[in-house]
C-alpha cells in the first residue's frame, strides 16, 4: 500500500466524517463546519490522485476549490449570523418553513 | 342594341318600381309603368320599321355553353315578331293608362305593387314575342305565368282571387311541362334551340319525332291559351282586376300560345299531324267556349269565355294552314277584346267595383255614354260586322274554313252567330234594358273619369281601323288573301243574325228570358258549368287529389313513418339506458373514481417524506448519489 493510496483513504474518511455530520448534527454552524470537512476530503482526493496519474490539473482544480470555499463559508457564515440574530435561529430544525 | 331598348325599359321600370315604389308612391310607380310601356312601344315602331325592310337578330350572351352548341339569349327582329311587339306595346301603354283611372281608388294601399307586376308582365311578353330561341320563349313563358298568378291573386284578400291565381298556376304549370318537355324533345332533334338553325334543319329529321315534339309543345299553348282541356283557369282569372283581364286574359298573354304556333310554323308545318290536332283543340275549344258564354251572366266571364272562343278559332286558323289569317285575328282581337274589358271595367268601376252581375246593371246607355259607344264599337268588330276590324280577320277565318271543309265552315259560322248573340245580349242587358241597380245602388252611375275613357276611345279608333291593315299585314307576312265577297256576305248575315236574336229577345222582349231559362234550365246549367268540366276538375281532380294526399298523410306519414321512428326513438331510448347504467356507471365511473382516490391516497402518502429537514434532504442526496453511483458501476462493469 503506497502513500499515495493511504491519503486517498484518509480522503475518503473526510468526506464521509463531513457527510455524517452534515446528517446527524443540527447546529447551523457546525453543518457549515462539516461541509468545509467535505470539500477538504474532496480536496485532499484530487491533490493525490494527480499525484498517481502524475498530472496538474487536479492540483490546480484544489487551488480553485480552496478559493471558492473561502467564499463561500465568508456567505453562509453571514447568513447563519444574520438568521440567528434577526430570528434567534440556531438548529436546522428550526427553519423548516420552505416545506409549508 | 335599341332592339334591346324595348325589353329593358319595361324591365327597369319594374325594377325601379318594385325597390322605390314604397318611396316615391302609386302614382309616380303607375307613371313609370306607362312610361316604361310608351319607350318600349316607340323603340318597338323603330325596330318595326327596320325589321320590315331587313329581319336582323341582336345577341345578348352566351348563358350555357354546350359542348356542340351554346345555349345563347338573343333576341330576333322578323316582320311577324316586331309587329306583335309593337301591338302588344301599344295595347299594354293605353291599358296601363286606363288602369290608373281603374285602381285609383286603391291608391295608397300599396299600389305600386301592382304596377310593378304589370311591367314585369310586359318584360316577359316581349320575352316571348322576341326572344330568338325556345329557351328565352320559355323563361318569358315562365315570367308571364308568374305574373298572371301575381295579378290575378292582386285582391288577395278574396278567397276567389287567391282561389283563381292558385288554379290558373296550377293548370299553366300542366302546360309548361308539355312545353318543356317539347324544348327537350326539340333540342334532341336538332341540336340547337335558335328558331333559325331549327327551321333550316326542319326538312331533314325524322318526322313522327317531330310530330311529337310540335304536340309537346302545342300543350304548353293549350295551357297558356286556356284551350281544352286546360280551359277552366281562364274564366275564373276574372277574379283579378279589369285591366289584367284587359291584357293579360284577353289581347296578350293567352294570344302567346297561338303566337308561339304561329312563330314556329315551319316545325308545325312539316308534321302536318300536329296541325290536325291543332285545328281539332281549336275548333271544339270556340264552341265549346261560345257555348259557355251565352249562359254566363258575369260580366267580365262572358268576354273571357269569348276570348277562349277567339282563341279557338285562331288556332283552329293555324291548324288549317292559315297563319296569316290567325295572328292578324290575334292582333285586331287584341284592341277589340280589350277595349270590351275596359268598356266593362268602366261599368264596374262606375258601380264602385261592387256590381259583376250583367243583371244587377241595365240601362247604363242614360248614364255612360262614352262607355256605351266604346263597347259597340267592340262588339260589332267582334261580331264580325263590317267595317270593323274583326269583320276583316275572321272572314279570313272563315273563308279559310270553307275552303278546307265545309264541316269547318259550318262550325265557325255557328260560333260566330253565337259570338255575335252572346256579346250584344250582355250588351243589351247592361245598356239597354230595365235599371237593375235601382234598389241597391242609392247613387246614379257616372261616366268614368277621362284617364279611363280617352284610352277607350284610343281603343276604339284601333278597332275600327286596324282591319284596314289586312293587305299590308298579308304584304309582310308574304302572303296574299282575296276577300271573297260570299263568303263576307255571309258571315255579316250570321253576324246580324246573332244580333237581331239577342236584339229581340233582350230588348223587344220577343221571349222573356226568365221563362226561356226556366224551361231550358237543365240546358243552361250545362253549358253554364262547362259541361261539367270545372266541376269536375274540382270535385273530381283536386279534391280527389287533396282526398289521397290526406290518405297518404294519415297512413304513410302518421302510422308508418311516425310510427317507426317513434319505435326506433323508444328502443334506442332503452339501449342507451341499460349502456349507461351497465357501462357508464360500473365500469367507467369505477375506474376514473379509482384514479382519484388512488392519487389523493397516495399523495397524503408521500406528502410526509417533505419534512423541510436540511438534514433529511441531505440523506435522500446521499441515497441517490449511491444509488446513481450503483447504476453506473453496475454498467461499467
Amino acid at each position: 500500500m503506497t502513500i499515495e493510496k493511504a491519503y486517498l483513504l484518509i480522503s475518503i474518511f473526510l468526506f464521509l466524517s463531513g457527510l455524517l455530520g452534515v446528517i446527524i448534527r443540527k447546529n447551523l454552524i457546525t453543518l457549515l463546519i462539516s461541509t468545509e470537512l467535505m470539500l477538504n476530503g474532496v480536496n485532499l482526493a484530487l491533490v493525490s490522485v494527480d499525484r498517481i496519474v502524475g498530472g496538474i490539473e487536479g492540483q490546480v482544480f484544489a487551488l480553485f476549490i480552496l478559493a471558492v470555499a473561502a467564499s463561500e463559508v465568508a456567505v453562509g457564515l453571514g447568513l447563519i449570523i444574520a438568521l440567528f440574530r434577526l430570528r434567534g435561529y440556531e438548529g436546522s430544525s428550526e427553519i423548516t418553513h420552505l416545506r409549508d | 342594341m335599341e332592339g334591346l331598348a324595348i325589353l329593358l325599359s319595361p324591365l327597369i321600370a319594374f325594377l325601379l318600381i318594385a325597390l322605390f315604389g314604397a318611396r316615391i308612391g302609386d302614382m309616380a310607380s303607375a307613371l313609370l309603368c306607362v312610361l316604361g310601356g310608351a319607350f318600349s312601344f316607340l323603340f318597338s315602331l323603330w325596330a318595326t320599321s327596320r325589321a320590315l325592310s331587313e329581319p336582323f337578330s341582336v345577341k345578348l350572351y352566351d348563358f350555357l355553353p354546350l359542348d356542340a352548341y351554346n345555349l345563347s339569349l338573343g333576341l330576333f327582329f322578323d316582320p311577324l315578331s316586331s309587329v306583335t311587339a309593337s301591338v302588344v306595346t301599344f295595347v299594354a301603354t293605353v291599358i296601363f293608362i286606363y288602369s290608373i283611372g281603374y285602381m285609383h281608388n286603391l291608391f295608397g294601399q300599396w299600389t305600386f305593387k301592382f304596377y310593378a307586376y304589370l311591367s314585369l308582365f310586359l318584360f316577359a311578353m316581349l320575352l316571348i314575342v322576341l326572344s330568338d330561341n325556345l329557351l328565352g320563349i320559355f323563361f318569358g313563358w315562365e315570367g308571364v305565368g308568374l305574373a298572371s298568378y301575381l295579378l290575378i291573386g292582386y285582391f288577395h284578400t278574396q278567397k276567389k282571387a287567391s282561389n283563381a291565381s292558385l288554379e290558373a298556376f296550377v293548370l299553366n304549370r300542366v302546360g309548361d311541362w308539355f312545353f318543356l318537355f317539347g324544348i327537350v324533345a326539340s333540342f334532341y332533334l336538332f341540336g340547337s334551340l335558335s328558331i333559325l338553325d331549327i327551321f333550316a334543319r326542319v326538312s331533314q329529321v325524322d318526322k313522327a319525332l317531330l310530330g311529337l315534339a310540335c304536340l309537346l309543345l302545342f300543350g304548353g299553348a293549350v295551357g297558356k291559351s286556356g284551350q281544352l282541356p286546360l280551359h277552366t283557369w281562364l274564366p275564373n282569372a276574372m277574379a283579378g282586376p279589369t285591366p289584367v283581364s284587359a291584357l293579360l286574359h284577353a289581347a296578350t298573354m293567352v294570344a302567346a300560345g297561338v303566337y308561339m304556333v304561329a312563330r314556329l310554323y315551319p316545325m308545325f308545318e312539316s308534321a302536318p299531324e300536329s296541325l290536325r290536332v291543332v285545328a281539332l283543340v281549336g275548333g271544339l275549344t270556340a264552341l265549346f267556349a261560345a257555348l259557355a258564354a251565352t249562359s254566363h251572366t258575369d260580366i267580365k266571364k262572358i268576354i273571357a269565355f269569348s276570348t277562349m272562343s277567339q282563341l279557338g278559332l285562331m288556332f283552329l286558323a293555324l291548324g288549317l294552314g292559315d297563319r296569316m289569317s290567325a295572328m292578324f285575328h290575334l292582333t285586331t282581337h287584341a284592341f277589340f277584346k280589350a277595349l270590351l274589358f275596359l268598356s266593362a271595367g268602366s261599368v264596374i268601376h262606375a258601380f264602385h267595383h261592387h256590381v259583376h252581375y250583367i243583371y244587377e246593371t241595365g240601362r247604363l246607355k242614360r248614364y255612360m255614354p262614352i262607355t256605351y259607344a266604346s263597347f259597340l264599337v267592340g262588339a260589332l268588330a267582334l261580331a264580325g260586322i263590317f267595317p270593323f276590324s274583326g269583320f276583316w280577320s275572321k272572314d279570313l277565318i272563315v273563308a279559310t274554313a270553307y275552303e278546307k271543309s265545309f264541316l269547318w265552315g259550318v262550325l265557325v259560322s255557328v260560333v260566330s252567330f253565337m259570338t255575335a248573340y252572346y256579346i250584344f245580349r250582355e250588351g243589351f242587358v247592361m245598356f239597354h234594358g230595365k235599371e237593375h241597380f235601382r234598389h241597391e245602388q242609392k247613387e246614379e252611375p257616372h261616366e268614368s273619369p277621362s284617364v279611363m275613357v280617352v284610352p277607350m276611345l284610343v281603343l276604339s279608333v284601333m278597332a275600327v281601323v286596324a282591319g284596314f291593315f289586312e293587305g299590308w299585314y298579308g304584304g309582310i307576312l308574304g302572303v296574299h288573301k282575296e276577300l271573297h265577297v260570299d263568303i263576307a256576305v255571309l258571315s255579316v248575315v250570321v253576324g246580324l243574325a246573332g244580333i237581331l236574336v239577342a236584339y229581340l229577345v233582350y230588348v223587344k222582349g220577343l221571349i222573356d228570358p226568365q221563362k226561356a231559362y226556366e224551361a231550358l234550365k237543365p240546358l243552361h246549367t250545362t253549358l253554364k258549368e262547362q259541361f261539367f268540366t270545372e266541376r269536375f276538375y274540382h270535385r273530381g281532380i283536386a279534391r280527389g287529389y287533396m282526398g289521397l294526399s290526406r290518405v297518404l298523410f294519415i297512413a304513410g306519414d302518421r302510422v308508418f313513418i311516425d310510427g317507426l321512428i317513434n319505435l326506433l326513438n323508444f328502443l334506442y331510448f332503452r339501449v342507451v339506458k341499460f349502456l349507461w347504467m351497465k357501462l357508464d356507471i360500473m365500469l367507467v365511473d369505477l375506474f376514473v373514481n379509482g384514479l382519484a382516490k388512488a392519487s389523493y391516497w397516495t399523495g397524503r402518502k408521500v406528502r410526509n417524506i417533505q419534512t423541510g429537514l436540511l438534514n433529511n434532504y441531505v440523506s435522500f442526496l446521499l441515497l441517490g448519489v449511491v444509488f446513481i453511483l450503483g447504476v453506473i458501476i453496475y454498467g461499467m462493469r
